[in-house]
């Protein structure tokens, strides 16, 4: 049952669930007037420290229940609770990374990774601006603080936006397929980097990817969804131990676990028309 | 940096041929002066009469300029507040649309009639003529901003005005420069337009009463002068955008010309 030794205090504390979810179900009206369920009712509680990813192809759901989960859009049932009280709308204790860097253009990186302390009024500021500086350089873009966001790569800028999500103090971090825009070679290199600042920093770390090789490379837990409807198919743990590198990706279990996720998302009742 | 000066060159020789091109027909056929005057005399006529001209030319300028400024906070004003109140959304914009199709030039005379023969009915015309794209592109700009951008600040618990002051404004930014760019010429259009029709001083005063006079070189030089100012305004705005919007891909917004 355990993750692994390296992760066994975080496990220890297993009562306590940061993110509660209760039944939690989305539906949409399409333009004909007919129901679409984005998510079937899904519950799950995801526990402190925990790094847990949504996996399955488009249209399964896994963005929808990542923006009930964030409080950007209102769940048709249910409900989330985090820290025991209920999610009704953003609580600004959730960081968001989202699949395109989204900083703005007219402010420096520096200007940027500082927005949520400049928009939440957080002091002292001189604090959040070491924090900002250590960050930057932590995630490689030392000497870059003074630079425009079009001066940088893709994965420079998104980089950047993982700064964002850090410098203020939350205990969730979101991130929606925050490295399906970049190349295979720069998004291992930023696995890598999300675990170790993940493994520093004890965020909790909900994280949606159709990549089932990253999932499993950074994940305790893998919660694997299906389209039409969007739906929970299996929640697994991902028994690694911890500390993993680009090496774990060849050992035989992981290989086992990857199988066993792409089989489950291949494998539909007959009758179901593939996902296109 | 020398790639913009051969450029520069080559835009120089290409006005220097056609201007000896036309001095030169000018002076072999014997075209009347009164039907196409030289170049050499169009310039002669134009340093003669500075006086004249620099009066006249404060005149309109003022107008456009007013017009401008009026039409700037008008637009901007109305702009922003059809894309933030959905109420003036669904009343106030078709009306304004409506009113956008009107050819605006059209109105001049009624203007004229409310407003007299001063500078009012100028800078009322002017105000209405360069109002539209300004508003336009302000209301379409401020919808421009990336659902992903109000999504971040909305997790950061910002509030109305800061989304509105720390994204939208500054998303709406590179539209509003694209408006304020075409409203401008249409300012001056406008206001030269208003002074033909009824006016005492004025640019658009003078090419009448110069056209009456037969004095075509007199029309041509002011035609010239007007020319001018409308090409410093161009470059004046561009180089007011390279400045602010240095963030902006070049020409990523084209305006909206109506």
């Amino acid at each position: 049952m355990a993750a692994g030794s390296a992760s066994a205090p975080k496990a220890a504390d297993a009562h306590a669930d940061i993110l509660v979810l209760r039944g939690l179900a989305k539906t949409y009206r399409a333009l004909n007037g007919s129901e679409i369920v984005a998510l079937s009712p899904t519950s799950l509680g995801i526990r402190d420290g925990e790094f847990v990813s949504l996996v399955g192809p488009s249209g399964c759901g896994k963005t929808t229940l990542l923006n009930l989960i964030s409080g950007l859009i209102q769940p048709s049932a249910g409900q989330i609770l985090f820290d025991g009280r209920l999610v009704d709308r953003p609580n600004g204790e959730m960081s968001l990374v989202f699949q395109r860097p989204v900083l703005l253009p007219w402010r420096r990186i520096i200007g940027n990774v500082l927005l949520p302390a400049h928009v939440m009024r957080l002091k002292p500021r001189a604090e959040y601006v070491a924090r900002a500086h250590e960050l930057l350089r932590l995630l490689g873009l030392g000497g870059f603080e003074n630079a425009y966001p079009r001066e940088l790569s893709g994965g420079m800028q998104q980089r950047a936006a993982i700064a964002r999500a850090l410098v203020y103090d939350t205990k969730v971090l979101l991130m929606d397929e925050p490295f399906g825009a970049l190349d295979a070679m720069t998004r291992e290199d930023l696995n890598i980097e999300l675990m170790r600042i993940w493994e520093l920093t004890k965020r909790t770390i909900v994280f949606v990817t159709h990549n089932i090789a990253e999932a499993v490379l950074l994940s305790d837990r893998i919660v694997v969804m299906t389209p039409r409807p969007g739906q929970v198919r299996e929640i697994l743990t991902v028994d690694l131990p911890r500390p993993r590198s680009l090496e774990t990706m060849v050992a035989p279990r992981f290989g086992e676990i990857a199988g066993h996720i792409r089989g489950l998302l291949h494998h539909r009742p007959a009758g179901e028309a593939p996902a296109r | 940096m020398s790639g913009r000066l051969v450029s520069a060159a080559y835009a120089a020789g290409s006005f220097a041929v056609l201007l000896l091109v036309w001095e030169a027909v000018c002076r072999y056929f014997e075209v009347p002066e009164f039907y196409i005057p030289a170049p050499s005399r169009i310039a002669v006529t134009l340093v003669r009469g500075m006086p004249l001209y620099a009066a006249n030319l404060g005149v309109t300028l003022y107008s456009t300029l007013a017009s401008f400024v009026l039409a700037l906070i008008l637009g901007v004003l109305l702009g922003t507040l059809v894309s933030e109140v959905r109420f003036l959304d669904r009343t106030l914009h078709p009306v304004l649309i409506a009113l956008q199709a009107m050819p605006r030039i059209a109105l001049a005379p009624i203007i004229i009639v409310w407003f007299g023969f001063g500078p009012e009915s100028k800078i009322a015309l002017g105000t209405f003529t360069a109002f539209f794209p300004i508003f336009v592109n302000t209301a379409q700009g401020m919808r421009a901003t990336e659902s992903e951008q109000i999504a971040l600040m909305r997790s950061l618990k910002a509030s109305r005005w800061q989304i509105f002051r720390m994204i939208r404004l500054p998303n709406a930014l590179p539209y509003l420069f694209a408006g304020a760019s075409i409203a401008v010429i249409f300012a001056m259009l406008a206001v030269i337009v208003g002074e033909f029709l009824g006016a005492n001083r004025g640019m658009g005063f003078l090419i009448i009463s110069q056209s009456s006079q037969m004095d075509t070189a007199g029309v041509m030089a002011t035609v010239f002068i007007l020319s001018a100012i409308g090409v410093l305004f161009h470059y004046g705005l561009q180089y007011l955008r390279d400045r602010l919007l240095f963030w902006a891909a070049q020409g990523e917004v084209a305006g909206n010309p109506l």
